[in-house]
């Protein structure tokens, strides 16, 4: 239980932090920031150095052969778009998610024990839940597989059995603790 | 199509055909190609309703990103209903759109369907003549949809005044689903759907 929590919260920080970098990235576009190769130091030598590094007026990001992973909050929002007004439903879109994510934080994830007689099954991929399995379970109860759920959640903050609003019941628990 | 889709697809097609309702008829689900991506519903009209008798015809379209978006779904049947597209069959239900949930299946769209048959919202319409025909002259959409579902699904109840309105601009060269579709929008109105196909 301690090793899930913990792998998930890495996992968590992680897609934050790419979120974090790509609306970075969004920011500076267009300021021509230089990168190099060579250390600070060469800024202090003066003009020729300057003038070596002209060429690299892009941004160049890499993340450890990683590709940033984006979500998207529905179909509905274009991305294909370039006017600002896309970009700005691009990072309107990016800052809800990132908000989805911190919510989904909060609902517990535990190992299914299968103490129950009946066997379950994960309704949203249909495969019966096998002892050992990480499931996350919603402030109504319902379990769920982690991945099958999170992939849910960021599309709709609502229980997949019941309709019952994930995040309102969250506001609740906040309010009374 | 990613593996959760078509698990799911496969799992949600044994479901309906051990289901109740495919005993007694009243929906029926087949594969249209091997790929799970797209198949082919059947819904039954249901009883005390104009579409009783009839059977309604479905495009279901699974989407890759099934179960996390809902599937396409359209009636290939024609039907005269205030939620339904007399033209294309398009249908306007919430839980086809925004107020999809993953826990829903391919058996309980067709049977929210059967549902949407018995209980039409005029007030909020996928085609505006028909739910104006709705909400204005009840017992002429009653016919008109009884009509339509004899003509396209099979029902039982003729209307020998409709067909006859039908002759008459077939005879004048109109293709008769075209004739059908503009008396009903014209109520019926022999000379305001001449009028109208030739002005």
């Amino acid at each position: 239980m301690g090793m899930v929590f913990f792998a998930k919260d890495i996992l968590f920080s992680w897609l934050a932090f790419v979120i974090y970098d790509k609306k970075c990235t969004w920011n500076i576009m267009g300021n021509c920031l230089k990168m190099s190769n060579s250390d600070d130091i060469s800024l202090l030598r003066g003009n020729d150095s300057l003038n070596r590094q002209t060429n690299a007026t892009q941004p160049i990001y890499h993340l450890d052969g990683h590709d940033p992973q984006i979500f998207y909050p529905t179909a509905s929002v274009s991305i294909n778009n370039t006017t600002s007004t896309a970009h700005q439903l691009y990072e309107d879109g990016q800052v809800k998610i990132a908000k989805r994510i911190g919510l989904m934080q909060h609902l517990p994830i535990g190992t299914y024990d299968g103490c129950s007689k009946k066997s379950r099954e994960c309704v949203i991929c249909m495969a019966e839940l096998s002892v050992g399995e990480a499931v996350r379970y919603l402030p109504c109860m319902h379990i769920y597989h982690v991945n099958c759920i999170d992939d849910w959640l960021l599309r709709s903050l609502t229980c997949p059995s019941c309709l019952e609003p994930v995040d309102g019941a969250l506001l609740i628990s906040y309010d009374t603790t | 199509m990613a593996n959760m889709a078509v698990s799911r697809i496969k799992r949600e097609f044994k479901e309906v055909m051990r289901s109740e309702e495919i005993v007694q008829c009243s929906i029926k689900i087949e594969l249209v190609n091997d790929s799970w991506t797209e198949l082919r519903g059947e819904i039954a009209g249901p009883p005390d309703t104009p579409y009783e008798g009839g059977k309604f015809v479905l495009e279901i379209k699974v989407p890759e990103t099934y179960p996390f978006n809902p599937p396409k779904v359209r009636f290939i049947t024609r039907i005269w209903h205030p939620n339904i597209s007399s033209v294309t069959g398009a249908i306007c239900l919430d839980i086809l759109k925004d107020n999809w949930a993953a826990a829903m299946t391919l058996r309980t769209v067709l049977l929210s369907l059967q549902a949407l048959l018995a209980a039409a919202e005029p007030d909020d319409p996928q085609d505006a003549v028909v739910a104006y025909q709705f909400k204005d002259k009840y017992d002429l959409f009653l016919q008109t949809a009884k009509h339509w579902t004899n003509a396209y699904a099979g029902g039982p109840h003729t209307f020998p005044d409709c067909d006859s309105k039908i002759q008459r601009l077939k005879d004048m060269g109109i293709d008769e689903h075209d004739a059908r579709a503009v008396l009903s929008k014209e109520n019926w109105n022999l000379e305001k759907a001449t009028e109208c196909l030739f002005s």
